[in-house]
């Protein structure tokens, strides 16, 4: 151990604080940067189409057996703007942060947060 | 290249391929996280038997390691490679350019330092695409790598010292060429 200390420069003490010191800095400042959860992913079909980052607005519209939807995200929240299917379930359901919107007819799942992969897997057909 | 030169780098090699094969058998909490026992092995050879003999030191190991392990030309080995190459030409250039202000632990730092950039820059460009998630990654991979770095140059510094104190005058130093 004593072999060890004396052996160590002034540089070698130098560059292990920098190291230490920007790494530490770099892990806080990386979880600071992070918009707050991950990216809103969209499937059609059971296939992740689309994957859009939370913070930046946009519209998106996806064609379907019921004509295009329209999904829109604002302010960190997104809503399915314009739907065409027969019960429009998905438009009443409004603006969301957290969980999905699923719409049946047209085969369209939004989910905000988690992966693509995390979707709920309960339903394994769809009827109507 | 002197026959002596050639059962140095033979036994050398053999170490750094023993620890490199030891430490992909020890349980890691994550799987990517590596302690580079290695690189001591690297340094040992740098610091006593000059660049030339570490670079080929860490070429036979990161080639025949893999070839050991199954995952030659596989993704796995490109990092390794990329890291295994990176630190040995950064602790190279460093100690030929600054000579003894850095110490084995300042050394090995640099050597863990370079090795993870380039392994993250390779994987950046090859497997993940997703510079968000490879900044929050990297001062992770960066700390625990200054920590392992410290372990590891301490290591080092001791057997660089066992081995002048043992056969100091028998030591040729090609750093020459």
């Amino acid at each position: 151990m004593k072999t060890v200390i004396r052996n160590t420069t002034i540089a070698d003490k130098l560059l292990f604080l920098t190291l230490i010191t920007a790494s530490v800095a770099g892990i806080f400042f990386s979880r600071e940067a992070m918009p707050q959860g991950p990216d809103i992913v969209i499937t059609v079909d059971g296939k992740p189409q689309y994957t859009l980052p939370r913070d930046k607005d946009r519209l998106v519209s996806i064609p379907g057996p019921f004509g295009d939807t329209v999904v829109e995200i604002k302010d960190g929240k997104v809503r399915v703007k314009e739907a065409h299917c027969p019960n429009r379930l998905c438009e009443k359901q409004g603006w969301i942060s957290r969980g999905a919107i699923v719409c049946l007819p047209n085969h369209i799942v939004i989910t905000v947060g988690g992966k693509a992969g995390d979707l709920p897997r309960g339903i394994d057909a769809v009827t109507g | 290249m002197q026959l002596q030169d050639k059962y140095r780098i033979a036994v050398l090699s053999a170490y750094a391929l023993s620890l490199h094969a030891f430490e992909n058998l020890l349980p890691t909490p994550i799987p990517w996280l590596r302690l580079g026992l290695a690189n001591i092995i690297t340094l040992v050879a740098l610091v006593l038997y000059g660049f030339r003999t570490a670079m080929t030191v860490t070429l036979i190991r990161v080639i025949l390691g893999s070839i050991f392990m199954g995952t030659f030309l596989g993704p796995s080995f490109m990092l390794s490679f990329s890291g295994g190459v990176a630190s040995t030409a950064a602790m190279g250039l460093a100690y030929l350019t600054f000579g003894n202000i850095f110490g084995p632990i300042g050394l090995s730092l640099i050597g863990a330092f370079f090795h993870n950039v380039a392994q993250l820059t390779l994987a950046y460009f090859l497997f993940i695409q997703r510079i968000e998630a490879v900044l929050f990654i990297t001062p992770v991979i960066i700390l625990i790598g200054t920590l392992t770095g410290v372990a590891n140059g301490a290591v080092s510094g001791l057997l660089i010292k066992k081995i002048l104190q043992k056969n100091g005058e028998n030591i040729q130093n090609d750093k020459a060429d």
